[in-house]
């Protein structure tokens, strides 16, 4: 019996559907793919309703009021409620609640850690003052932050 | 003059370095390409400078989002794939108050940078409204590296 023998060849798959799908799914990532900052928050313990029950504080909040004079990040007004004198920016605030902090290197010692501190932006406050004015007491380690009711 | 060719041969582009450059892009978009994030609308978040906010746990929370208008006014909030009307406010509490009994523990609040100060405090008195207290996240966005 003869065996016919096939000439030597080269088996090669066919390509060109796969780098079909390929690029399809590389055009689909490159055009649904957004680049973005990942979201950070601030944690605020909101104070319990005493319907009609009034508190009795151990230490008479810091109030701080915030007011918005334009829309950069600076045109904020900060004024302090209180024999405290006045700040004019934020880093001025974060000088003065570093400064009256207890425990703090060469403070006055006036405030503690969980001294409550409470935050008065008014009606027309913008979000972006008041959350920054919350982040300078955040920043100055001060943990008892609350946003009031507008002033 | 005759040229002298060899009329069987096919002439083939080496396609094994463009498929390995396809694959690993395909694989940096995979991994790069954040999931979306059905609960979170598009709005321009506060980004204080030196933030010393931290990363929120993204489970078991609700997201409340204010809808932003021009000049700081708001259209309404969306809670939970939910739209509110901005008079519906005891909507919201209901809501909230729902998910805080299916497990939730942190309400996650979303204001635009430019909203009024007296309309993010009047979701916040409404997620007071719901009696227990969960924890507040106030959401901003994160300092770019």
């Amino acid at each position: 019996m003869i065996i016919k023998r096939r000439k030597a060849g080269t088996m090669g798959l066919n390509l060109t559907s796969m780098i079909d799908v390929v690029f399809l799914l590389l055009i689909y990532f490159m055009v649904a793919t957004e680049f973005k900052t990942a979201e950070e928050s601030f944690p605020m313990d909101l104070p319990v309703r005493n319907h009609g029950h009034s508190l009795t504080l151990d230490n008479e909040p810091l109030v701080i009021f915030v007011e918005s004079a334009g829309e950069n990040p600076n045109d904020i007004r900060i004024r302090l409620d209180g024999p405290w004198g006045s700040v004019a920016s934020l880093d001025e605030l974060l000088s003065f609640l570093r400064k009256n902090k207890i425990g703090t290197f060469g403070s006055s010692g006036l405030f503690a850690e969980a001294h409550p501190i409470l935050i008065k932006p008014t009606d027309e406050t913008r979000w972006d003052h008041a959350v920054a004015a919350y982040n300078t007491v955040a920043r100055a380690d001060y943990v008892n932050i609350t946003l009031d009711e507008p002033s | 003059m005759a040229r002298r060719g060899n009329p069987s041969s096919t002439i083939n582009a080496n396609m094994t370095p463009m498929i390995d450059v396809t694959f690993l892009l395909i694989v940096f978009f995979v991994v790069v390409s954040q999931i979306v994030d059905r609960d979170a609308v598009s709005m321009d978040l506060p980004s204080p400078e030196h933030a010393v906010a931290g990363v929120p746990d993204k489970q078991n929370r609700v997201v409340v989002n204010i809808i932003p208008l021009d000049d700081g006014e708001v259209a309404g909030i969306v809670v939970g794939g939910h739209t509110i009307a901005w008079d519906a406010m005891h909507e919201l509490t209901a809501i909230i108050d729902t998910r805080l009994r299916g497990g939730a523990t942190d309400v996650h609040l979303r204001a635009d940078r430019s909203t009024k100060y007296s309309h993010v405090h009047q979701v916040i008195e409404a997620i007071r409204d719901v009696g227990v207290t969960p924890r507040l996240q106030l959401v901003i966005n994160g300092e770019e590296q």
